[in-house]
C-alpha cells in the first residue's frame, strides 16, 4: 500500500499535474502562434473590455437569454461547474496535502459542506448523461467521446464520494479517486474539457466581435 | 467502628491515584485532541502501545519531542502536542500537521502503517 | 441511434449545380483540398470550435430551421456541423462525393449564416463561419447550387451579380431619372460627379428588378439636398454572392472594385442601399479578405443615413402612414452592425402604429432568405418557406397590415413566407414608406 500510495502521489501526480500545466502552456500558446498566422483578420478585433464584459455576463445564471430558455440546464451547469472545481480546490484533504508536500494552505470547506457539493457534482453528471441520452438535441450529436467524458469527470468525485465514507474497499478505492483525479488533469488539455480554459478564449473573441465591431449584445 | 476498612479505602485511592496515568496510558485507542473543537473527520484510530509494540519502539521519541537540536527531536517530558503546536500559526508547525506528519513520515519511511486519509481516519 | 435517421439525407434535393459538381469529383481530389483549406485556410478558431464544443445542443432553439421542423436536431446548428465539418475533420478530407452534396446542402441551403446561434452558445463558437468553411470547400470542389454560383459568374465577369451590361446599368439610372422627374422637375442622378460627398451605390438586382427603389433613393438624395453622385463604371454594385458561395477572392476583387470606385469620384463615403448581405461584405468579410479593420471609405447603411436625414432635419415627416407596421430586423445590419434603435427611431417617426414582433432587435428570428439561400434558386425554394415557419407564426402574432423589411434579402424571403403562409401582410421597403410619406419641397403641384 505504502508503495503505491508512494508512486500516485509521487511520481505520477508530477506526471498528472506536469501534463495538465505544460498541456495548458503549450495549447494556449500553440493556438496563439496559429491565431497569428491563420486568424489575425479575427484577432485583430479583440477587445479586453468586451472579452471581459461576455465573460461575466454569460458567468451569471439565468441572465443569457439562453440560459433562462433552459433553466434545469442553467442550474445543473452552474451546480456543476462551481462544485467541480470548489470541492478539489477547497477540501481539507487536499489542503492538508498541499500543505504536507508543500507547506502551503488555503480556506477549506467544512467536509459536510464538500461532501453535499460532491453529490452535486454527481447529480449533475447522471442530469448531463439522463439529458444526452433522451433529449434530441444533445443525444443527435453525442459520439462515444461525450460518454468517456461524462464517467472520466464523474469518476474523482464517485471514487472520492466512496473513499471518504469508507465504503467498499477504502484502499483500492482511494487510490482509484488519486489516479481518476490525476487522469482527469491531464486530459484536460487534449479534450473537450479544454474548454475550461478556451473557452474563456472563444467567449472572449465572440464578446469582442459582437461589442466592438457589431454592437450588440452576444447574449 | 475500627480504622481499618478506613485505611484501606485511603490506601485503595491512593493506589488508584498513582496508578491512573498508567492505566489511562493503556486506554489511548485513538488521537482524539480536544484542541481541534469540532473536528472534521472521526479521530485517527491508534492504539499506543500495541503500536510501539508492533513498531517495536523502546523511548518516546520521535513522537515526544521537545524541540529540535542539529536537526534530531531532542527527547522531553510526555506532554501534549497541543501545548506546543497550535491549531493555527504562522510560525512552526501547526498541529494537524504535526500529527500527520509524525504519523506519516514515520510509515512513509519504513513502508509500513497506514498513509491516506480514510486508514487512521476510520469511520465507525 | 433512434428509430429516425435524422439528416440530410432524406431531405435531398436535385440541383444541377450539385449534382453535376459531385459527378466530377474524385476521392483524392476531395481529400485534397479540404485538407489544403483546413491547413492553409483555417486556423485556431476552427480547431478551438470543434474541441470545445460540448455537445450540448444548447444552440438549437437559436435556429429557425430547428425551431420550425418540430425537434428535427438534424436542423439545429450543431448538427448541421456534425454533418459536414466534423465528418471532414474526423477522416481527414477521406470523404465520398455523395457526402460532398449532401454537406454542400447543408451550408448553402440550410443555414443563412445569420450568427443568432452565436449568442446561443454559452462559448460564443461562431457556426455561421464553421458553414463558410464547408462552403468554401465546396467551391474549391465545384460543388454548388447552379443559381448562386451563376450570380458568382455575373461577379466575375461583370462585376455585377445579375449580368447587368455597362450600358444597361446607365440606362437603368436615366429610366429612374425621367421615372422621378415626373413629380420632381429638377431632379437628377449625378452621375460620376467627383468630389460629391456621397457615392450611392446599390446591389445588382435593383436595376435589374427592383428599380423604382433606385427612384425613391434619388428622390431622398434630392429633397434632402445631398451632394451625391452614383458611379458609371464597374464598382456601382456593393452585392457580393462570391462572399457566400465560397469564393473569397471574388469577394475582395469586388469590394477592391468598389472601394476603388468611390475612391476614384473622391467621395467622402458611400451611402448604400436597403441591403444586409452587401454591408456584410463591406464591413465584415470583404474587408477583411483585403486586409482592411474598416473599409476604407467610410460607409453608412441606409437604415443610418435616414436616421442621419430626420436627426439633421433634412428628412420631414409630410403625413403618417397610418396602417400598423411591424419591423424585421435584418441580420446583418443589426446583430452585424447594432443599427436597431436608429431603424426604429425612423419607423417611430413615421408610423404611428407600430408593433414589434417578438423576438426582435438582435434577437429576431432570420429570414431564412439571407446568407444565399434565396439565391441558390428555384429547387430550393420549399427549403426555406418550410424552414421558417417561425417566421410566419412571428410575423401572424404581431397582427400588423404592414412589414417593413429594410434588406434585399430578407424582402425576397418574407415575400415567399408570406404568401407561402397565407398572412395577407403587405411588405415594404422602409424607403417606400419614407418616399410615400416624406415631405418634397421640390414636387411638382
Amino acid at each position: 500500500m505504502v508503495e503505491i500510495y508512494n508512486f500516485v502521489v509521487g511520481p505520477l501526480a508530477w506526471v498528472g499535474w506536469g501534463i495538465f500545466v505544460v498541456g495548458i502552456i503549450y495549447k494556449l500558446i500553440y493556438m496563439y502562434s496559429l491565431a497569428r498566422a491563420k486568424d489575425y483578420s479575427s484577432l485583430d478585433y479583440m477587445s479586453l473590455p468586451f472579452s471581459l464584459r461576455s465573460i461575466f455576463v454569460w458567468s451569471i445564471p439565468f441572465y443569457a437569454t439562453n440560459w433562462k430558455r433552459n433553466p434545469a440546464m442553467t442550474v445543473a451547469t452552474f451546480l456543476f461547474h462551481i462544485c467541480l472545481i470548489a470541492v478539489p480546490v477547497f477540501l481539507l484533504a487536499h489542503v492538508v496535502l498541499w500543505q504536507k508536500f508543500f507547506g502551503i494552505t488555503w480556506a477549506t470547506l467544512p467536509d459536510q459542506a464538500a461532501d453535499y457539493m460532491t453529490l452535486a457534482v454527481i447529480a449533475a453528471c447522471v442530469f448531463f448523461g439522463v439529458r444526452r441520452a433522451t433529449d434530441l438535441r444533445a443525444r443527435y450529436v453525442t459520439s462515444y467521446k461525450d460518454w468517456l467524458i461524462l464517467i472520466l469527470v464523474a469518476s474523482p468525485f464517485v471514487t472520492g464520494f466512496l473513499a471518504y465514507h469508507q465504503i467498499f474497499n477504502y484502499k483500492f478505492m482511494i487510490i482509484l479517486h488519486i489516479v481518476s483525479g490525476l487522469a482527469w488533469l491531464a486530459l484536460i488539455p487534449f479534450t473537450r474539457l479544454s474548454h475550461m480554459f478556451l473557452g474563456l478564449f472563444t467567449r472572449a473573441y465572440a464578446g469582442s466581435e459582437f461589442g466592438k465591431v457589431r454592437h450588440v449584445k452576444d447574449w | 467502628m475500627s480504622k481499618k476498612p478506613m485505611i484501606l479505602i485511603l490506601a485503595a485511592a491512593a493506589v488508584l491515584l498513582f496508578l491512573l496515568p498508567a492505566f489511562s496510558q493503556e486506554d489511548i485507542k485513538q488521537l482524539a485532541d480536544p484542541a481541534f473543537g469540532q473536528a472534521q473527520r472521526p479521530a485517527a484510530v491508534f492504539d499506543h502501545d500495541a503500536h510501539n509494540e508492533k513498531a517495536a519502539i523502546d523511548g518516546c521519541l520521535p513522537c515526544h519531542h521537545q524541540g529540535v537540536e542539529e536537526g534530531r527531536f531532542v527527547e522531553g517530558d510526555p506532554v501534549k502536542c497541543a501545548d506546543c503546536h497550535e491549531v493555527k500559526t504562522a510560525e512552526g508547525t501547526p498541529l494537524m500537521l504535526a500529527y500527520h506528519k509524525q504519523c506519516e513520515d514515520c510509515h512513509l519511511e519504513k513502508k509500513k502503517g497506514p498513509v491516506t486519509c480514510g486508514e487512521c481516519h476510520k469511520r465507525p | 441511434m433512434g428509430a429516425v435517421e435524422y439528416g440530410i439525407q432524406n431531405r435531398k434535393v436535385d440541383d444541377i449545380g450539385l449534382i453535376q459538381g459531385a459527378a466530377r469529383l474524385t476521392p483524392e481530389r476531395i481529400q485534397k483540398t479540404i485538407q489544403k483549406v483546413l491547413a492553409g485556410e483555417t486556423g485556431a478558431k476552427l480547431k478551438a470550435y470543434s474541441e470545445i464544443c460540448v455537445r450540448c445542443g444548447l444552440c438549437a432553439e437559436a435556429c429557425h430551421f430547428y425551431m420550425s421542423h418540430d425537434g428535427d436536431p438534424s436542423y439545429s446548428p450543431v448538427g448541421k456541423v456534425k454533418q459536414t465539418m466534423w465528418v471532414m475533420l474526423d477522416k481527414k478530407g477521406k470523404v465520398s462525393p455523395e457526402f460532398i452534396y449532401q454537406a454542400a446542402q447543408v451550408a448553402y441551403t440550410e443555414c443563412n449564416l445569420c450568427k443568432r446561434c452565436v449568442q446561443y452558445c454559452p462559448f460564443g463558437i461562431d457556426t455561421a463561419y464553421i458553414m463558410l468553411v464547408v462552403r468554401r470547400i465546396c467551391h474549391l470542389l465545384g460543388v454548388i447550387p447552379q443559381y448562386i454560383q451563376d450570380t458568382a459568374h455575373s461577379h466575375a465577369s461583370t462585376m455585377n451579380q445579375m449580368w447587368v451590361k455597362d450600358d444597361e446599368w446607365i440606362d437603368a439610372l436615366q429610366w429612374q431619372e425621367d421615372e422621378a422627374r415626373d413629380e420632381i422637375p429638377n431632379l437628377r442622378i449625378p452621375l460620376e460627379k467627383e468630389g460629391a460627398e456621397i457615392m450611392y451605390s446599390v446591389i445588382g438586382p435593383e436595376p435589374k428588378f427592383r428599380t423604382q427603389l433606385i427612384m425613391q433613393a434619388a428622390v431622398l438624395m434630392n429633397e434632402a439636398g445631398m451632394d451625391w453622385t452614383m458611379p458609371a463604371t464597374t464598382g456601382w454594385d456593393n452585392s457580393d454572392m462570391a462572399m457566400y458561395t465560397g469564393d473569397n477572392e471574388i469577394m475582395a476583387r469586388l469590394k477592391r472594385d468598389h472601394f476603388e470606385c468611390a475612391q476614384r469620384l473622391k467621395v467622402k463615403r458611400i451611402v448604400m442601399g436597403e441591403c444586409g448581405h452587401a454591408f456584410r461584405s463591406i464591413y465584415d468579410m470583404g474587408n477583411r479578405a483585403l486586409a482592411w479593420r474598416m473599409h476604407p471609405v467610410p460607409v453608412v447603411h441606409a437604415l443610418e443615413f435616414y436616421w442621419e436625414l430626420l436627426r439633421d432635419g433634412k428628412l420631414k415627416v409630410a403625413k403618417p402612414f397610418e396602417k400598423t407596421v411591424t419591423l424585421h430586423d435584418p441580420c446583418n445590419v443589426i446583430r452585424g452592425r447594432g443599427l436597431h434603435e436608429k431603424a426604429r427611431e425612423v419607423v417611430r417617426a413615421f408610423c404611428p402604429n407600430f408593433i414589434e414582433m417578438i423576438p426582435n432587435r438582435e434577437h429576431n428570428y432570420c429570414c431564412s432568405a439571407g446568407g444565399g439561400v434565396i439565391n441558390c434558386g428555384p429547387p430550393f425554394k420549399n427549403v426555406r418557406v418550410q424552414g421558417n415557419r417561425v417566421k410566419a407564426e412571428q410575423l401572424k402574432a404581431t397582427g400588423a397590415e404592414v412589414c417593413i423589411s429594410p434588406c434585399h434579402n430578407c424582402h425576397g424571403g418574407l415575400e415567399d413566407i408570406i404568401h407561402g403562409y397565407k398572412l395577407g401582410m403587405e411588405l415594404k421597403f422602409l424607403i417606400d414608406i419614407i418616399y410615400e410619406c416624406m415631405e418634397k419641397p421640390n414636387a411638382a403641384e
